[in-house]
């Protein structure tokens, strides 16, 4: 029985497609078949993430249109086995497909794949619905800030409403430092106010941008940094271990700070 | 001695230009003895005609928040009024009922072609009129004597972006959400935390009140009274009611109200009890 998880947030710009190539990478590590669709069609950057663009040849919408088949519009990953994408069209306006034709290409996909992971573009209009036609899960991603918790609230209203109710939050580029000093919304507070069960928080962490320019997910190319770390505690977890969250704060606290933060952080 | 923290919110000038806001939803439901009935909204009540798109939105997020109040297989009459609908639009509904359980047995309207299309779908027709429609359709008039309708029941937190507005006390099981907004004609209570926007006694009724498990709010409104949150709301833990009083609107410990406040229909507003 494969999932079907979309991951979507509202507000552009908080790392949807980061985070969904590095959990893609992640989960593919663990021996899972996956699958990334790109839904996010006349702005595709998925591919430049995973540093496929040379390969692509056909995109989604040749699928819709008939002009291929559906594996051979498919991206093998060069360094993960198990690991493809399906790209989105870039000539191609949001507009030029509906929900009922990417809830087909993504059920046909789901036969062969142990996780569709489905990469949404910002906004809640055509794109959003087209990229979570087919989803029975979502990951929403947040960032610490007051206008990104907003509009993750008002998608969470609208995936309810749509009857996605497996809702999992990540709470991407916190700065402990900055919360510390009460700078920045805490975990807690981000989780207190949508009221979702969170799955993993990423630190905010240079190497992410390092390794997006070069097209690598950081899971590959910098194992053993925190955010990556972060993001195979995340595919962990959405097979259903118990992973302890990461304490991502300094030495320099002391013990009480370090037990508050344990559980939340 | 009687203990009454009641603080007097930062109320602002700026009264909204219409204090009487229509507190209709734009699709309502309804129950009418075994059945319910949906009433889509008629033509000539808005301003501006609503596309169906919108419509059929609003009525699936209307259904999923109120999805636990009906028994399964309820049969439902829908009340298209004087609104064309077509085959289409009905299948949509139809499908959009059955997700909840609802079997979708009736149309009443008073248009022929909508007559045409329900009856070639297999459904009961009700012919209306407008004038026979009336007992269904609670109109827009601001009325502040007029009763209100059935209190509304919503189980789920009102998030961000959505609207809810309601002939009647509404009653929220979850928090109200910063970007959220209640609007009802009668009292207001939510079970959890507000912090988004709350409209109590929408047609004027100065009497209504605000309660809340804990008070966080954006903006309260009350009758055609507004208060937004002072910068230095200080925050309390206890359950509070917001009423208005001879100052505007007011806070006040739950616990205490009921015994220190009285509605004095002189004053048009709550007065504290003499004891």
């Amino acid at each position: 029985m494969s999932r079907i998880i979309v991951v979507t947030s509202g507000k552009g710009g908080v790392g949807k497609t980061t985070i969904t190539s590095n959990l893609g990478a992640a989960i593919a590590t663990l021996n899972r078949k996956v699958a990334l669709v790109d839904a996010d069609f006349g702005l595709r950057n998925l591919d430049l993430l995973l540093g496929l663009e040379e390969r692509v040849v056909y995109t989604a919408m040749d699928v819709i249109a008939g002009e291929c088949r559906l594996a051979q519009a498919l991206v093998k990953d060069k360094r993960l086995n198990g690991l493809v994408l399906l790209p989105a069209a870039q000539n191609r306006s949001k507009e030029s497909v509906e929900p009922e034709q990417m809830k087909t290409i993504i059920t046909a996909l789901a036969k062969g794949y142990d996780y569709i992971i489905v990469d949404s573009p910002a906004g809640i209009e055509l794109g959003f619905r087209n990229a979570i036609a087919a989803a029975q899960e979502a990951i929403i991603v947040t960032t610490p800030e007051i206008a990104a918790v907003r509009d993750a609230d008002r998608v969470i209203g609208l995936l309810e409403a749509e009857g996605v109710n497996k809702i999992n939050l990540i709470v991407n580029r916190v700065k402990p430092q900055m919360i510390e000093e009460k700078k920045m919304m805490s975990v807690e507070d981000v989780i207190e106010l949508l009221g979702v069960s969170l799955i993993g928080v990423i630190p905010d962490n240079e190497l992410v941008i390092v390794a997006t320019n070069k097209g690598e997910p950081l899971v590959v190319g910098h194992k053993d940094s925190l955010p990556a770390i972060a993001f195979h505690n995340i595919a962990q977890r959405l097979e259903g271990e118990k992973v302890p969250f990461l304490d991502f704060t300094s030495g320099d606290s002391n013990i009480l700070n370090r037990l508050r933060r344990m559980f939340g952080g | 001695m009687v203990f009454e923290p009641s603080l007097s919110t930062d109320n602002t000038s700026d009264a909204p230009a219409s204090p009487l806001v229509s507190c209709c939803s734009q699709v309502q439901i309804k129950h009418k003895g075994d059945r319910l009935l949906l009433v889509l909204p008629q033509e000539g009540e808005t301003n501006l005609e609503l596309p169906w798109s919108e419509v059929w939105q609003e009525l699936k997020h209307l259904l999923k928040r109120r999805e636990q109040s009906w028994q399964p297989e309820t049969s439902v009459c829908l009340v298209a009024g004087d609104r064309l609908v077509d085959t289409r639009q009905l299948q949509t509904i139809a499908k959009t009922l059955r997700e909840v359980e609802l079997k979708l047995t009736t149309v009443s309207t008073g248009r022929k072609q909508t007559a045409v299309a329900a009856a070639t779908a297999g459904y009961s027709v009700e012919q209306n009129n407008r004038a026979n429609l009336s007992p269904f359709i609670s109109h827009g008039q601001p009325n502040s004597t007029e009763s209100l309708a059935e209190p509304l029941y919503l189980q789920q937190t009102v998030r961000s972006g959505v609207e809810i507005r309601h002939a009647g006390t509404i009653i929220v099981c979850g928090d109200l959400n910063p970007g959220g907004v209640i609007i009802a004609a009668g009292d207001i209570f939510v079970w959890g935390r507000l912090r988004g926007v709350a409209h109590a006694g929408a047609r004027g009724n100065r009497k209504s009140r605000i309660m809340a498990l804990q008070m966080e709010f954006t903006q309260l409104r009350i009758a055609s009274t507004v208060a937004r949150s002072p910068q230095n709301l200080p925050h309390s833990l206890e359950p509070e009611v917001a009423f208005i009083s001879n100052q505007g609107i007011s806070l006040a410990r739950a616990n205490d109200f009921t015994k220190t406040r009285l509605f004095s229909p002189s004053e048009d507003s709550w007065v504290r009890t003499n004891n």
